[in-house]
């Protein structure tokens, strides 16, 4: 093993690492050394790696320049096999003993970069470069994007499953704080004490935000000491949640945010035990936004060498880390918050070559300070390019003018090897932007604050533009107060005294984003804009002059703020030299408008644990473990499982099926039909209201006796079919499809509700209720007659279409003579908690019938043989009963208008040529139609040929030695007799005579039997 | 034998299992305690329910039903009001679910319907659904984990009231009730009742859970 | 994801109990025998698709079972009430 190499850069503790506690990692195969509390970001810089990645297009070596989310450069692959994770940001890896990364972009390694080659033609790459070059021949499109996205690298996705849990956590809440920097922490102190349920979430692993890196002190406490008691006095309090790690990802409608909590990441590639991620759907009543801000970097030439960070990302190694990045520091700045930065580095014992000030007169408090401690202070000056390979070298400076527009005198060189920037800040506006609030430019602060509020919510501190340690502090007080009290909490008052901190005089920043060269843009060396996707200062100003004037347009053409960041750095300079070169003001040109999500989530965390065999609910019927018990197969019915077939040893699916059907035909077979709907119906006007939905009527239905009838939307088409059965006066139960069971019982309480709310009647689902054992073929008789001898079961006594109450297998039963066979039938209906004893007992009585087990596939072939529909096998929501050749189901003469019928003279409806439903008969019997196969009368004619219908069930038939179909075939009924062709994707023309849909048994003598 | 005994409730099949982290059921003796295991589901054993449709308006339906069930019928959204045996669960504004411990449907049923008049609807519905009671401290994580309800908000619940509201319960619904001690009550339809059982030992690995009868 | 107050529950719930049911305030014709084919297919495929205040009804599927009517501003995703079935809207749009 190879020796850890020194962590040059490292002076010590920070406020968030233990210097004495070492953890070893690798980088791109190469052994490091870290420290407790680091982040990979922070673990490289100590260690002195300066090249961390390749940029997208021209493969530029690229180094770390920040410190969070905003992170163009360091994009990392984590880990290998199943659990790698692509896209994560250095800068928020949690360093964990043996972790392991890589760069994701740069091939065969980030040092020699053979696609790097391309970037030493830069210049023929301009935006739009893909477009211009790799759209013609349109066809090679995807061969070229291949190319480029192998080539240009965006990570490697896990081929594996993955091998983490993730679940979701649905909160309520009254506020709900996101950012625990100084602002979400007060706020959430004094929501707090309300009462009010709060949730506070912060990004990052520890709560403070700023202050960890913060050198200042507030109520006499250092910084990180103020924040450890304030989450001490959050943590005491019981209706207070605090999530680190968790970032709030997304705002969506009614102040439901999105959060994901990251639970394992730190510890390891996977969880040991528990979930890895865990995302909270949080349904907030008030939410106070405390995102903070990001650090704006300045644009100016080859300011993407490594080398070249945010002032404040140096800052934050520094204090929070214990890392000086560096030995030779530069610094250009735009405003007075910098010089923090030049103090902390000179105070690390490091050499501050100087600050150059983009800005002529200074006279900040933290000017002062710098100067005092002998930093020398270049003012009216800017860095106006970077040189160097791999590391910056040194910096070119030259004086500017007032407004910073153009450079003024010669360069001249200053020797160092990092270059730290500040240009001002961004308030991270994101969420609020989530919410549709426009982005408002403010002049003042020089930055995108939050537009005016879409939902229950308020911004406060640094992303709102408020960027004074003690105006943060009064303004996150205040929004939790107020979110409390609008959330029902509280008097709105703060209670807290406000915590006390020194203030800075601090002087207005320039209003500066691209720091001119002494070339034109289009001229000087490249000056980098959004760092992950290679756009230049250049690039846009090429995109404006080719025409593009809307930002929205500007940021496609140039990809501006398309990488994995989102242009979190780019975007605000980007938008200024766009304003700048379209001759307009910031506020003018606008923004780009920021969506969910504001960092990459992971989708095993939206999944949660609604996967593998929780994917969706398996609805079971009493008697399902019996069916698994002997071998059937199961076919998904909507949610329901249902047996398909009960193969025995031995048996192809077609061996058990002929035989399944041959048992019923010739014996007697047994279904559960306990998927089937069932609305119990009870009310006055319960008569009027089931003739109303139906195409039939059930007005003189009597006690005792079922109807078979047909539902139909307003529009005339076939929506759902059953039977109906009277139970007593005024008392009905409704049979439904399987899959149709909740959208009917749904649309009779829309028609009931909505509609005729006078008629009286009450509807209640029974489907889970009862067990449906269907008994059905010549001896379902002798079968049931064992095993119940309190009805009459004569044909006399209990004909075809009629129930019965009696008792089964010594339960109380329900019992109707109903057949979707054609066989003589009893459908057996015990409550569901005897269903599996009973149908037992069933089984056990019909044994010495050969009594057989038969599934759904048994089921269609057989009601296929007599012609009976499925709804949604062959009707498809454009087919009336004329079309199913079901004329005799509509009621002649119904008084009432039933759902459906007027459509039924529609002239779509009425006009000649419908599809209707017919029988198809093959020419060679053992030929089985696919279903779904289209019909031409034609065969010969040429493609395209005519569409003339299709097949909607196919089947062997055992019982008739032939195959059977129904089809729909335009003008079908009147084709009897004729042949039609079924032209199959694999060549074969399959013929085919159309006869009756009724195969077996026409006169219906069978299920009626005496 | 009677037939009583070949009766199976919805969680039949699960009566004794265990979950606990990494493996999905497991019999052996761990999670046997109330103190091992965070979440505890209990099923109730068969029992009379019914699904009572009536006019809340009609103070002669309401007391009526009252008399007969010795409960009062709980006309405000989100209440159920109950004594030892019986509950009477809000479910809409002309709509309750009766529970009788250990009843008789049909007995219950025959009762109200000597006292009851006019427009009712009274349905057996007690072998389609099933009450289970979730304690232990992991009952509130996984209820979140398990249901977009504010269950939290639900009227507390006091002596003779509860508060129950209807809600998704992962990819399935239940009726959610809460009770004085803590523990929660689901009312869940059979044929979900498998879904929802693996569901709730997954969510409650995390705590050692254990389904009893 | 919309909070929808249920007026039968009397309570701000998550859409997911429920589901939409189409524009509100659509009289099913008493005599549809006496309408013309074009007056029946206004009656049966035409909506009004409001931008802005849009009236419609919502089901409490996993609820308590009843429809409702809202006002929703279609912009904004807004729930500006929720009234009961047979009842007028106290929100109205300009009639556009």
């Amino acid at each position: 093993m190879s020796t850890a190499v020194t962590q040059k850069n490292r002076t010590g503790s920070g406020s968030c690492t233990d210097a004495s506690a070492p953890i070893q990692f690798t980088f791109n195969g190469k052994s490091y050394q870290g420290v407790v509390g680091d982040t990979l970001a922070s673990a490289l810089l100590a260690n002195g790696v300066d090249v961390v990645g390749r940029s997208f297009k021209y493969a530029r070596p690229r180094g770390i320049v920040g410190h969070g989310a905003e992170e163009p450069n360091g994009i990392i692959q984590l880990g290998s096999g199943a659990a790698t994770v692509p896209n994560l940001k250095a800068t928020q890896v949690e360093l964990y003993p043996g972790l392991e990364a890589s760069s994701v972009n740069g091939w065969p390694n980030v040092d020699f970069d053979l696609m790097g080659l391309i970037g030493a033609f830069g210049r023929l790459m301009p935006p739009g470069f893909y477009y211009k070059t790799f759209m013609y021949p349109k066809k090679l499109w995807m061969t070229y994007e291949h190319f480029i996205r192998q080539a240009a690298g965006l990570g490697a996705t896990p081929v594996e499953n993955d091998p983490d849990s993730y679940d979701k956590l649905n909160q309520h809440c009254d506020v709900l704080v996101v950012g625990a920097g100084p602002a979400g922490l007060v706020a959430a102190r004094e929501a707090a004490r309300t009462g009010a349920r709060v949730i506070i979430a912060d990004e990052q692993a520890q709560f403070g935000g700023s202050l960890l890196a913060s050198k200042q002190t507030i109520d006499g406490l250092a910084a990180t000491d103020w924040v450890t008691a304030m989450v001490a006095e959050l943590e005491a309090f019981d209706n207070v949640q605090l999530l680190p790690r968790s970032t709030a990802f997304g705002y969506y409608d009614h102040n439901f945010m999105a959060i994901l909590e990251r639970r394992s990441d730190h510890l390891g590639l996977t969880a040991a035990q528990g979930t890895r991620q865990r995302l909270h759907r949080v349904r907030a009543r008030q939410v106070v936004l405390a995102a903070g801000a990001f650090e704006r970097p300045l644009v100016f030439a080859q300011n993407d060498i490594p080398g070249v960070m945010a002032a404040t990302s140096v800052t934050t190694y520094i204090n929070r880390y214990g890392v000086v990045p560096g030995t030779k520091l530069v610094i250009c700045t735009t405003n007075d918050s910098a010089y923090q930065t030049a103090i902390d580095w000179h105070q690390a014992g490091r050499e501050v070559v100087a600050v150059v000030d983009t800005r002529s007169v200074l006279d900040g408090d933290l000017v002062a300070a710098a100067k005092a401690l002998g930093i020398n202070v270049i003012a009216g000056h800017g860095v106006i390019e970077a040189q160097g390979g791999k590391r910056v070298k040194r910096a070119l400076i030259a004086p500017l003018n007032d407004d910073g527009s153009a450079v003024t005198g010669s360069a001249r060189r200053l020797d160092c090897d990092l270059i730290a920037t500040s240009g001002g800040w961004s308030p991270a506006i994101h969420l609020s932007s989530h919410t549709g609030a426009k982005p408002i430019w403010d002049e003042q602060i020089v930055g995108f604050r939050p537009g005016a509020s879409k939902q229950q919510e308020r911004s406060a501190g640094a992303c709102r533009g408020t960027y004074s340690l003690a105006g943060c502090l009064a303004e996150g007080a205040s929004a939790g107060a107020e979110a409390a009290k609008l959330a029902g909490c509280g008097d709105g008052n703060m209670h807290f005294p406000l915590p006390t901190c020194e203030e800075y005089a601090q002087q207005p920043q320039q209003a500066l984003f691209l720091v001119p060269h002494t070339k034109s843009a289009s001229r000087a060396p490249s000056q980098f804009v959004d760092f992950q996707l290679d756009v230049t200062a250049g690039g846009v100003e090429l995109a404006v002059r080719e025409g593009f004037e809307s930002v929205e347009h500007v940021k496609r053409y140039t990809a501006l703020g398309f990488g994995t960041d989102q242009g979190k750095l780019g975007n605000i300079n980007g938008m200024a030299i766009l304003a700048n070169a379209l001759g307009q003001s910031i506020a003018e040109t606008g923004t780009t408008i920021f969506r969910p999500s504001y960092t990459p989530t992971t989708f095993g965390a939206l999944a949660g644990r609604d996967v593998n065999q929780l994917f969706d609910p398996e609805r079971y019927t009493a008697v399902h473990r019996w069916h698994s018990d002997q071998g059937a197969k199961f076919e998904d019915v909507g949610q329901w499982k249902r047996p398909w077939y009960f193969p025995q040893a031995g048996e192809s699916m077609h061996d058990a099926v002929n035989r399944e059907c041959l048992a019923v035909r010739n014996s007697v077979g047994i279904l559960d039909a306990s998927t089937l709907g069932k609305i119990d119906i009870q009310g006055p006007d319960a008569a009027e209201f089931i003739t109303r939905m139906y195409t039939n009527s059930y007005l003189k239905l009597a006690p005792g006796k079922c109807r078979y009838g047909v539902m139909l939307k307003e529009d005339g088409m076939i929506f759902d079919d059953g039977v109906c059965a009277c139970l007593g006066e005024n008392h009905y139960l409704m049979f439904t499809t399987t899959g149709g069971a909740a959208g009917v019982l749904s649309w009779l309480e829309l028609w009931q509700q909505t509609e005729w709310p006078a008629l009286q009647v009450y509807f209640t689902s029974v489907t889970d209720h009862w067990t449906t054992a269907t008994v059905t073929g010549p001896n379902a008789r002798k079968v049931i007659a064992k095993v119940c001898n309190d009805i009459d079961l004569s044909n006399e006594a209990f004909p075809f279409m009629d129930w019965r109450d009696g008792t089964v297998a010594g339960i109380k039963a329900r019992v109707f003579r109903i057949s979707f066979t054609g066989e003589l039938s009893y459908e057996v209906n015990v409550p569901a908690h005897y269903g599996r004893q009973v149908w037992e007992q069933l089984i056990a009585a019909g044994e010495e019938f050969g009594i057989t087990p038969y599934g759904t596939e048994t089921m269609h072939v057989l009601r296929a043989e007599k012609g009976f529909i499925i709804v949604g096998q062959d009707t498809d929501g454009s087919m009336t009963p004329g079309d199913m050749n079901m004329d005799w189901v509509l009621g002649k003469n119904k008084a009432f208008s039933y759902i459906g019928k007027r459509s039924l003279d529609r002239s779509d409806t009425v006009r000649e040529n419908r599809k209707q439903l017919v029988g198809l008969k093959t020419l060679e019997p053992a030929d089985v139609l696919p279903e779904g196969a289209q019909i031409v009368f034609d065969p010969k004619q040429q493609i395209p040929m005519s569409m003339q219908g299709h097949v909607t069930s196919s089947y062997y038939s055992a019982c008739l030695g032939h195959s059977i179909a129904l089809a729909v075939v335009k003008g079908g009924l009147e084709r009897m007799g004729q042949k039609v062709y079924c032209p199959l994707a694999d060549g074969r023309m399959i013929a085919a005579e159309i006869v009756s849909s009724v195969f077996y048994d026409p006169k219906g003598e069978r299920h009626h039997v005496g | 034998m009677s037939v009583d005994s070949k009766v199976q409730t919805p969680l039949h099949y699960f009566h004794g299992v265990f979950g606990r982290p990494g493996i999905e059921s497991d019999s052996s003796k761990l999670f046997n305690t109330d103190v091992e295991c965070g979440l505890v589901i209990k099923e109730a054993p068969l029992s009379a329910h019914l699904n009572v449709r009536g006019d809340a308006g009609d103070a002669g339906f309401c007391k009526a039903v009252a008399d007969v069930l010795g409960v009062a019928l709980p006309t405000d959204p989100g209440l159920c009001n109950h004594n030892d045996s019986i509950s009477i669960y809000w479910l809409g504004p002309s709509e309750w679910c009766v529970i009788a411990l250990g009843g008789d449907a049909a007995e219950l049923e025959a009762a109200l319907r000597a006292k009851l008049s006019g427009h009712v609807s009274i349905v057996d519905i007690s072998g389609g659904q099933t009450l289970i009671n979730l304690r232990g401290h992991g009952v509130e994580t996984v209820l979140k984990k398990s249901t977009v309800c504010d269950f939290e908000a639900l009227p507390m619940a006091k002596p003779g009231q509860r508060g129950v509201t209807q809600s998704t319960f992962a990819k399935a619904s239940a009726v959610i009730s809460n009770r004085c001690d803590g523990s929660y009550d689901l009312i869940i339809r059979r044929s979900f009742a498998d879904y929802i059982a693996q569901w709730l030992l997954d969510a409650g690995a995390e705590f050692g859970c254990r389904i009893e009868r | 994801m919309l909070l929808i107050h249920c007026p039968h529950c009397r309570e701000m719930r998550e859409e997911e109990e429920f589901s939409y049911s189409g524009e509100a305030h659509i009289t099913r014709p008493l005599q549809p025998e006496l309408l013309t084919d074009e007056e029946w297919g206004d009656y049966l495929f035409f909506r009004t698709n409001s931008k802005g205040i849009h009236h419609e009804m919502w089901f409490h599927a996993v609820g308590c079972r009843r429809y409702f009517n809202v006002t929703r501003d279609t912009l904004s995703y807004e729930i500006l009430e929720s009234y009961l079935i047979g009842t007028q809207p106290t929100i109205t749009g300009a009639t556009s």
